[in-house]
């Protein structure tokens, strides 16, 4: 009973064509985001990256691991689509077929390799050996060089498929079941439903919806945390009673003790706490605008400042806030959250909170403020 | 040709960062990417284009649409309930990750599409035939004779058993 109907294939050029769009657009996007959290967390002379709008970083990295799930259900059609290509013969061929199948190979090993690795690691599952943040930032080159090789390779066809119309004509006739135009229809509502059960980490509204979405939204004093002070091991420093902060410009140093952190003039900012893994929530932050400590040890508004946390010396116990950053009036060092005193988990005495920043450079437990000189 | 240059410096330079691991973090990266494409296309694939020929068999071509979004849509809840569904990832000095009911989450998710694809099927069956599945049923012999332009400029009135070519 095999009718033209199953000869005209759902499996066609003309879906590969118009899903790839999509995935290649979805690549895009998390390439450009990635790069940008890259380069804030490895700034480079030539990188910029502004202060305002506050949500910035919170948007760009909210939708980096967006599109990256987005681009899960695409790649799954994608290469559903173009699947028995795999054993299409001659099996080796010549130098020609055998670059293309090369090409594709590193395509799709990188494209899984992404997508997989993102995924576990928004889930902190990290079944993998490898450090992630490094592989990840290097197979992003490979991933998107690859798609860059495969739209060069394939754009004749490409544009082919793209001109001529989605369904065969003769196919409208004899077949009742599925048509290409449900194929992308379905392959719509997967991305749709993938996006809902998961953004609800960075996009309020939907969090009821985001049943898969490793993160609830809730945390101590209404916000999540990603690292905590027993992890850190500063339970005991954290709320030692000599507590001081020092601020230090060259020679220049003061130090400060909680009460009297908490009688210096006090400000109150909303700004996002955007994690690099994609999760973001806004809060209301209250505490001493850092360029007021800066000015206070005579500080240049044009240093950096490097920040020290109590926590033992690791990869993220210490940052450097560009000047941009360390002299925007949102910049804090906050005592409060919320309304109420910096929970210990968030970072108590006091911590670090600038505007458009990855969560992960905003030290907690800060024991030093250093200005940096020029 | 210029795109050709530039993914494949692009590459190279995304090769030369993952040489710049230790070669044990090379060799599991290499491993890494190498299961992916393994687990795609000799396991993944062939266990979905296997149940696709069986639900071919068992299913009535009407109900092929909702039922294989609904599946894909399954397909992709499940894959991305992987790595949340008993928390592997979970630590006990951080109750913020991983703090929902994900097997519940699943469960709901996997009934509302199920359910949707359900409403899909009773909808397609109450709801009035359209013309398109009228010219679906049809075969390409079975075309009505073309009635009489309206007007001059070729516009047909009616369309009578026309199946639309417009789609």
């Amino acid at each position: 009973m095999t009718s033209d109907a199953d000869k005209v294939s759902l499996r066609s050029t003309a879906v590969t064509a118009r899903v790839g769009m999509a995935l290649g657009l979805a690549v895009a996007i998390c390439f450009v985001t990635g790069l940008i959290s890259h380069f804030i967390q490895h700034p480079q002379p030539w990188f910029f990256w502004p202060t305002h709008p506050v949500w910035l970083y919170r948007l760009t990295q909210g939708l980096h691991v967006i599109s990256g799930i987005a681009a899960i259900p695409l790649l799954v059609v994608k290469l559903w689509s173009v699947w028995p290509k795999l054993f299409e013969r001659p099996f080796i061929g010549g130098l020609t077929r055998q670059l293309e199948r090369i090409s594709i190979l590193v395509l799709v090993a990188s494209m899984t390799f992404q997508l997989s690795t993102g995924l576990l690691n928004i889930a902190q599952w990290y079944a993998f050996k490898f450090f992630f943040t490094t592989s990840h930032y290097a197979m992003a080159y490979v991933a998107a060089g690859a798609v860059i090789v495969h739209i060069g390779v394939k754009l004749p066809v490409i544009r082919r498929a793209l001109g001529e119309p989605l369904e065969p004509f003769l196919a409208e006739q004899v077949r009742r079941g599925p048509s290409r135009r449900a194929v992308l229809w379905g392959t719509g509502l997967a991305v749709g439903l993938a996006t809902v059960v998961t953004a609800g980490q960075t996009v309020p509204w939907l969090r009821r919806l985001s049943v898969l979405a490793p993160r609830s939204g809730q945390g101590p004093q209404g916000v999540p945390i990603n690292r905590s002070a027993l992890a850190a091991g500063v339970v005991g420093s954290a709320q030692a009673p000599d507590y001081r902060l020092t601020v230090t410009n060259g020679s220049r140093s003061r130090t400060f003790s909680l009460p009297e952190l908490a009688t210096m003039p006090q400000a109150t900012r909303s700004l996002p706490i955007a994690c690099v893994e994609g999760w973001s929530a806004n809060a209301e932050w209250t505490g001493i605008v850092l360029a007021d400590l800066v000015a206070a040890v005579g500080g240049s508004p044009d240093a950096d400042v490097r920040m020290i946390s109590l926590e033992p010396p690791g990869p993220y116990s210490r940052t450097v806030l560009p000047a941009r950053h360390a002299r925007d009036p949102n910049t804090l060092i906050a005592l409060r959250i919320n309304g109420q005193i910096l929970n210990l988990d968030h970072g108590y005495p006091c911590r670090l909170i600038a505007p458009s920043r990855p969560g992960v450079l905003q030290t907690k437990w800060l024991s030093r403020i250093e200005v940096v000189p020029a | 040709m210029a795109l050709l240059v530039v993914g494949l410096l692009t590459i190279g330079y995304g090769a030369a960062l993952v040489l710049e691991h230790p070669w044990p973090d090379t060799l599991h990266i290499a491993i890494w990417a190498a299961a992916g494409v393994v687990l795609h296309d000799f396991v993944f694939a062939p266990l979905c284009v296997a149940l696709g020929l069986a639900g071919r068999r068992i299913i009535p071509r009407r109900w092929w649409t909702p039922i294989g979004v609904a599946a894909l849509c399954s397909v992709i809840l499940v894959l991305l309930a992987v790595p949340v569904f008993d928390r592997p990832g979970a630590r006990d000095d951080n109750p913020t990750v991983l703090d929902r009911n994900y097997p519940l989450g699943l469960s709901l998710s996997l009934s509302a599409v199920w359910a949707t694809a359900l409403l899909y099927m009773i909808g397609q069956r109450l709801l009035p035939i359209r013309q398109d599945d009228v010219a679906d049923q049809q075969s390409a012999d079975n075309v009505d004779s073309q009635p009489q332009p309206v007007r001059p400029d070729g516009q047909q009135g009616g369309g009578g058993g026309q199946p639309d070519r417009e789609r």
